[in-house]
């Protein structure tokens, strides 16, 4: 990777990555609501003129299940390379700071994350036989935690981020 | 004259993909979710990473390792996900022999439990809550 700083610094190149990685974030975080808020308040169908709440929560929620899925783990392992620099470059300088419970926030961003990595198998078989009613309660259940953890993780990170960045 | 062929079930099956219509699979899945909370939680409460990763010098150690003098800080949460993965997937596998074994294991323990790994995840990270 070395030849890439050759055009750009350092400091440049992890500030594209953490970019890359938050519109990952956002991509996932808006596939898991859009989910969520269809599987928490179903719309009953669609007759004539809608508005806007309506028309967010009507979404197919199946349709999802695969991307929310891909999406998470391609945001989980570019977050996982980001968190190596930031070990030594952002959590160093902010312990010295005193931000100790900003980075303990972090950290349980970070466990809450690897949780929803371990749900993510479970969660595409349940949305991929939405025929079987044994798995209605479970499901919603799944969907409506993993979008509370992906919530959670992005504002922690977000705030994170405004606390000390990469630049 | 057209005519419109309404599809058959079997059709409609195939929709679903293989994997997803496989009862062995969802015995591997609903094992996997309900293992790895625990194997996780576990796994960061008694030091069993399967590795430690140290950034600043780029070293791997095999399980759990202390950082070093001079060499910056050790890392556990990329060993706590594997052992969490490999963990929940030897499980998951030595379950999915056992296909109706799904039909047993309540459900409500795949959200039940990381919810409850939370709180003690926090609680792990007390020093952060009280300087």
């Amino acid at each position: 990777m070395s030849f890439v700083f050759d055009y750009i610094s350092v400091n440049t190149f992890w500030t594209i990555l953490l970019i890359v990685h938050a519109l990952l974030a956002v991509a996932t975080l808006g596939a898991l609501t859009h989910q969520a808020v269809s599987v928490a308040m179903p719309a009953r169908q669609l007759a004539g003129a809608s508005g806007f709440v309506t028309r967010f929560r009507a979404v197919h929620g199946a349709g999802y299940a695969t991307a929310v899925c891909v999406l998470w783990v391609a945001t989980f392992l570019l977050g996982a390379w980001i968190y190596t620099k930031y070990r030594i470059a952002v959590r160093i300088p902010l312990e010295r700071t005193g931000y100790w419970k900003t980075l303990g926030f972090f950290e349980l961003k970070e466990h809450a994350a690897a949780l929803g990595l371990g749900l993510l198998p479970a969660y595409w078989y349940f949305w991929k036989n939405p025929k079987n009613p044994a798995y209605d309660g479970v499901r919603k259940a799944v969907t409506l935690l993993l979008a509370a953890i992906c919530w959670f993780a992005f504002l922690t990170g977000h705030v994170l981020n405004n606390a000390r960045g990469f630049g | 004259m057209t005519t419109v062929v309404e599809p058959s079930a079997a059709m409609r099956d195939k929709k679903t993909s293989s994997l997803a219509a496989s009862a062995s699979f969802g015995t591997f899945v609903i094992v996997f979710a309900i293992a790895a909370p625990v194997i996780y939680v576990l796994s960061e409460l008694a030091n069993w990473p399967l590795f430690t990763y140290h950034p600043g010098t780029n070293r791997i150690d095999f399980g759990w390792a202390a950082a070093r003098a001079n060499e910056g800080p050790a890392m556990y949460w990329y060993g706590w996900i594997a052992t969490m993965l490999i963990g929940s997937a030897t499980l998951g596998a030595v379950a999915a022999r056992f296909p109706r074994l799904s039909e047993r294991i309540p459900l409500f323990l795949i959200w039940l439990l990381p919810l409850l790994a939370l709180p003690i995840l926090a609680y792990a990270l007390m020093p952060f809550w009280t300087r």
